[in-house]
């Protein structure tokens, strides 16, 4: 009863980025589309939602893996148009699942500047160059949803206080290297 | 005589240099106030004048030609104000660190701490295998002292050292 390949493809896709919650209003807006009484597209809806996140879970690539979820008198062509779409978008949907992981807050962007101080109330005549450091702070994607919030924190670090740094983030790029060639 | 007046001296170099010990400074001036029989009274304020002098002159980098022309205007023998200078001279460094030290700085970087690990699973997918690299910043805003916890991915870390990097060529550039 689908329009199109093109119309399954999308709802696949729109079935595995949805949270659970939001299934409900996307089997209305498949009904529709696709035909079917509003109780029928929520199965369908679900069963969709169900099947590419579990593929996504266990990491399944081969074909092979795919078709066996499907029961045993599922329409054949039906079953190998939707293994392929969920081939195509596998990898696409894994980085989603990834990025959408709880998590700290994410650095997603840094900026950097020196500056010269000149003077001071404690001091009149001075040449420190000093550096300051905007950090753009995303707050965990799982918490905001559609709205991510964006922080910026700007800090000021010393001469002294980035060869510090600096030694610490080598310390850090050595130990990597001895886990990457083990 | 001179012999009090280098001990003195000393003293209030000292003093210059860690200006948060403000008891151990009393205590001292005290004790030389008694070794040597004079009132504290008098001698707290000839103490005063020469510190004023001093923060005057590490506020405009002044000489040490200079610091000793000021304290002959204002009335030190020649012999005492060539040996204060003489102080001034050899402590003069530390003092306009110390100076440079107390200017102000925005959102202080004070520490950071750090670790990495492997995220093996999650629950949307069970084999994951991610390095990831999570900061822990101590930064001095006004005077409380905030934690500030972030992720980077590795790529991101990478690129993080590698623009530190530039910005520790560049302070050097200017030092």
């Amino acid at each position: 009863q689908a329009p199109s390949r093109d119309a399954v493809r999308q709802l696949c896709r729109e079935c595995f980025s949805s949270p659970p919650a939001g299934l409900g209003p996307l089997a209305q807006r498949a009904c529709p589309g696709f035909a079917t009484g509003p109780d029928e597209a929520e199965q369908l809806v679900s069963a969709l939602h169900n099947l590419t996140r579990h593929v996504v879970y266990r990491g399944l690539t081969e074909a092979e893996d795919i078709l066996s979820l499907f029961p045993e008198n599922f329409h054949q062509n039906l079953k190998n148009l939707l293994t392929k779409i969920i081939l195509e978008n596998i990898s696409a949907w894994r980085n989603e699942a990834e990025a959408s992981q709880i998590s700290l807050p994410r650095l997603v962007d840094m900026d950097w500047r020196v500056d010269i101080k000149t003077s001071s109330d404690s001091v009149s005549r001075m040449a420190v160059p000093t550096c300051l450091l905007q950090l753009k702070i995303q707050e965990d994607v799982a918490l905001c949803g559609n709205s991510p919030v964006v922080s910026a924190l700007t800090l000021e670090l010393s001469k002294e206080t980035l060869d510090t740094m600096l030694e610490s983030l080598g310390r850090i790029r050595d130990q990597l290297s001895a886990v990457a060639n083990k | 005589s001179s012999q009090q007046f280098s001990t003195l001296t000393e003293l209030i170099f000292h003093f210059l240099k860690e200006p948060k010990e403000i008891e151990r400074f009393l205590t001292q001036l005290s004790d030389f106030a008694t070794m040597n029989k004079i009132s504290l009274g008098p001698l707290k304020n000839i103490v005063k004048s020469i510190l004023l002098v001093s923060n005057g002159a590490l506020k405009r980098n002044l000489s040490s030609e200079q610091v000793r022309a000021d304290f002959i205007a204002l009335g030190l023998s020649e012999e005492k104000a060539n040996y204060f200078a003489e102080q001034w001279k050899v402590n003069s460094p530390a003092l306009m660190r110390l100076a440079v030290g107390q200017t102000l700085m925005i959102n202080q970087l004070v520490d950071m701490e750090w670790k990495f690990g492997v995220t093996a699973g999650s629950s949307e997918l069970e084999r994951v295998g991610s390095i990831f690299l999570q900061l822990k910043l101590v930064v001095k805003k006004g005077n409380q002292m905030e934690n500030v916890y972030i992720e980077l991915t590795l790529p991101q870390f990478y690129s993080f050292l590698h623009e530190m990097e530039r910005v520790k060529t560049s302070l050097e550039s200017f030092t």
